[in-house]
């Protein structure tokens, strides 16, 4: 049903797809490229510092959604740089000792809270949770509003996947935008998710996945400086990186997208002795729900939860492989994935046992290149595609299938593509 | 390649409405007579794109659902039942149906005739199979032109052509039909649904189970039944008999909103049934249905003509000793929480997985509850207790909101029973859900 919807995004994906695949100039959101010259377009996108020493802005700024909306949100920039949704996703090493300088420019008090670290200083003394009187006004010692600073360190012991968020008002201001990811990179090496060989992955496929929700009614009642009751909270968005579909899609610090400079697509090779690592995905569950996120085509092997390696007090190997990744609030889960071709059709020598019907019979999906990997086909006169080489798509998304939706159109919600791509060497661009 | 000569048992078991039933195959009688539309045995050796294992064609349909959802604001209207629904029925429903071997005309009338849940089928581990999946329109709403897939949930490695997700696939317009081929590597217990505007087709009732047998199966060295869920080298995960669970649920609004040619926002999604196998309790209980009339139609279970298109019990009955499988899948959107008070399950597997580690370290746990996600599979067995006389336990949605249907009193919504019956008393199973 709901064709007219349907056709509605799928006109965004040609403006997205034109834009971002066909290689418009990347014109990238400031902290995404500033500090990270010739970021990929696709791929997890480092802020990092030699010292490990960030300094983040709470500020606040607009956001777009796919259906037109423009969304009134809060969130961390890095030093001064324009406001981007969400925070920066920091790169440490297992061992450094990070410092975060907060500088908050918005009306109320902001904190950040760094779960899974240890130990953590606020202004050199142990951060702790903040009472006025009997009551608790914070999980930890925030920045006063209008301009106040303070300043967080830690050792960062452990490698893995983290969020760091807002201890202050958590309820409303991670909702807000008041997030980010910390990874740290373990001793083994770059190309390590954790100190295990068995956790190694290809670092040109490496991506980041924060989920999160918006309650839209939320957002305005605090652009109004309004107060929010959040027994009336209902999230009608459901974001990737801060982007709903096909937005998600589109590149890193892709130019109209000013505020939200990450993208979500997975751009792989298929598995073989010439590509024999697998891809990394670091899931981070933001909002207040569990996100089933399914990723097609591939099992995940979860390797690791909460950035804490799958494994036994004697180094045993307790991964598993799940088609279907639940991810909790606050929770995070790093799964390695590949695709193999397992069967080897090629239209020459080795076509599929199946013949297809006449084009005319059937529906094309914008992302259809042919049914051979590396091939594409004519297709009827007035079919748009955007498939470039005949390279391969696969959707990945949530599949508590309300939450692909958003605010009454349908699927702008958690949903993102895997692009594989035919071996090197190939004709794509 | 898509004629080749082939002994296996899928040329054994073909496999109808989710159950079983008949010696004849239908290729062996007179089309117009109908078939049995179930297990059928090997009438060739062969299957192709052209003479599929299974025909599959998605239309719309009614189901029956007790109990009454109120339109907010209204006096004596109600989302269910529906007032334009048939005589019996209650709720409007989109789904597949199974047509293997139905005439062109017999296909034809199987408009507004889908079932709930989908046909149940499986597959042996390197079997290749074909699937023909037509799309005969939506009968309530000529409005409409929606195209249909199939999407084998979670297999691994798919190519876009036959993975059914629109966008980087194909899809199959109304009037039309397109072959799929499967050659699946991992045993396992999987699903399948249309992906075409997922969140309504899905909802609206395009889901079933499907699953892939281990290589491992017949080895009757590692367990006496060489039934097996995975290829586990030590007879681990062998059985008795195996149940698919397959959770479902139905907001009320959506499905009415369908009928009536209006538009939900499914982010006020809020679900009203919860649903087994197709059905509610104590309807889950009911026997099963899925045998064909000469029309092609679906026959109603015994003395359950409101089930007629919700052919799949879920009832389990096994003898005390017997290792029974529980298949779970869960196409609701949400979580849910399948308990087993007086039982111990063992989880074996998840999304067609052996729970093992890479270095062969077991994760199988024992649990009375398995707690899992939309999109999502468990592989549980438990072992019958050893009763001597026949005993009743109950499989139930912990979520105990979710054991209730709308305006009735009494349990209802996700559970079943558990027959376990003193030891020889029953005997083999001969396919799932029986």
């Amino acid at each position: 049903m709901s064709s007219s919807k349907y056709k509605r995004i799928l006109s965004f994906l040609v403006l997205v797809l034109v834009l971002s695949l066909v290689g418009a100039p990347l014109q990238v959101g400031r902290t995404a490229t500033e500090d990270h010259t010739g970021i990929p377009s696709t791929g997890i996108v480092c802020t990092t510092n030699a010292s490990s020493t960030f300094t983040l802005s709470a500020n606040s700024g607009y956001i777009n959604m796919t259906d037109g909306n423009k969304i009134f949100a809060w969130s961390f920039a890095e030093g001064e740089d324009d406001f981007q949704f969400p925070g920066p996703v920091l790169c440490v090493n297992q061992g450094d000792t990070v410092t975060v300088v907060l500088h908050n420019h918005l009306p109320q008090d902001v904190s950040i809270v760094f779960p899974g670290q240890a130990n953590v200083l606020a202004n050199g003394v142990p951060a702790q949770p903040q009472f006025s009187g009997s009551e608790l006004v914070s999980l930890t010692n925030a920045a006063t509003a209008n301009g106040g600073s303070i300043t967080y360190s830690f050792i960062a012991e452990e490698p893995g996947t983290f969020l760091y968020q807002s201890g202050t008002n958590p309820g409303i201001q991670v909702q807000m935008g008041l997030f980010g990811a910390l990874v740290v990179r373990p001793a083994m090496g770059l190309n390590y998710a954790y100190n295990r060989a068995d956790s190694q992955f290809n670092p040109d496929a490496e991506y980041i996945l924060m989920l999160s929700e918006i309650d839209p009614l939320l957002h305005q009642a605090i652009e109004r400086g309004e107060t929010f009751d959040l027994n009336n909270y209902h999230a009608r968005y459901f974001l990737i990186n801060g982007r709903s579909f096909p937005d998600t899609i589109a590149p890193n610090g892709a130019s109209w997208l000013p505020t939200q400079p990450y993208g979500s697509l997975a751009h792989i090779y298929p598995q073989d002795a010439s590509n024999p690592l697998p891809a990394l995905s670091r899931y981070i569950g933001v909002g207040v729900e569990n996100y089933p996120f399914h990723p097609h085509a591939f099992n995940g092997r979860v390797i690791a939860r909460d950035g804490r390696p799958l494994e036994g007090p004697a180094g045993e190997d307790l991964s598993y492989e799940k088609f279907s990744i639940n991810i909790g609030p606050g929770q995070t889960t790093d799964s390695l994935f590949a695709w193999e071709d397992n069967y080897g059709w090629q239209e020459s020598t080795t076509p599929i046992p199946v013949t297809l019907p006449n084009q005319q019979n059937l529906t094309f999906g914008p992302f259809w290149g042919s049914a051979y990997l590396g091939t594409t086909e004519d297709l009827p006169t007035g079919h748009a595609s955007f498939n470039q080489c005949g390279e391969f798509y696969h959707i990945a998304h949530n599949h508590a299938l309300q939450q692909i939706t958003g605010w009454g159109v349908v699927l702008i919600g958690q949903v993102t593509f895997t692009r594989i791509d035919p071996p090197l060497p190939n004709n794509c661009p | 390649m898509s004629k080749q000569l082939r002994l296996s048992r899928r040329n054994f078991l073909k496999v109808g409405s989710g159950l079983l039933a008949s010696a004849f195959t239908s290729r062996l009688l007179p089309k117009t007579l109908g078939h049995s539309g179930e297990v059928a045995l090997a009438s060739s050796m062969m299957s192709s794109a052209e003479d599929p294992d299974i025909h599959l064609i998605g239309t719309d349909g009614w189901i029956y659902l007790p109990g009454q959802v109120p339109i907010p604001g209204t006096i004596d209207q109600y989302y269910n039942p529906d007032p334009w629904a048939p005589e019996g029925l209650t709720t409007y429903m989109f789904g597949f149906a199974n047509v293997t071997g139905l005439t062109d005309s017999q296909i034809k009338a199987r408009k507004m005739k889908a079932q709930a849940s989908a046909p149940l089928f499986w597959v042996d581990e390197n079997q290749e199979y074909f699937v023909r999946l037509g799309n005969i329109g939506l009968q309530m709403r000529p409005d409409l032109f929606d195209s249909h897939t199939l999407h084998w949930h979670g297999f691994r490695n798919a190519w876009p052509v036959f993975d059914g997700e629109p966008h980087s696939s194909l899809a199959v317009p109304m009037g039309e039909s397109m072959a799929l081929y499967y050659k699946p590597y991992d045993p396992g217990t999987y699903m399948y649904h249309c992906h075409f505007e997922e969140t309504e087709h899905v909802h609206m009732g395009m889901t079933g189970a499907v699953f892939v047998r281990p290589a491992q199966n017949g080895n009757t060295g590692l367990y006496p039944s060489g039934k097996f869920v995975y290829n586990d080298g030590d007879g681990s995960t062998g059985y008795d008999r195996e149940f698919v669970i397959n959770l479902t649920d139905v907001w009320a609004e959506a499905h009415w909103d369908d009928a009536h040619i209006q538009l939900p926002d499914w982010t006020s999604f809020r679900a009203d049934y919860f649903l087994m196998n197709g059905r509610v309790y104590p309807d889950t209980v009911a026997p099963n249905g899925g045998l064909l009339d000469a029309n092609g139609d679906l026959i109603p279970p015994a003395g359950h003509p409101e089930l007629q298109y919700q052919p799949i019990s879920s009832l389990i009955q096994c003898n005390a000793g017997e290792r029974v499988l529980l298949r779970f899948i869960n196409l609701t959107f949400a979580n849910q929480a399948m308990s087993t008070p007086g039982l111990k399950m063992k989880v074996v597997g998840k999304d067609a997985t052996l729970l093992r580690g890479r270095d062969g370290t077991s994760l199988f746990y024992d649990t009375n509850s398995v707690f899992y996600g939309a999109g999502q599979t468990i592989d549980a067995i438990f072992t019958a207790p050893d009763v001597t006389v026949p005993t009743k336990y109950m499989l139930y949605n912990r979520n105990l909101n979710r054991l209730y249907n709308p305006g009735v009193p009494g349990l209802g919504g996700q559970a079943t029973e558990i027959w376990v019956h003193p030891s020889g008393s029953i005997p083999a199973q001969t396919a799932p859900n029986t």
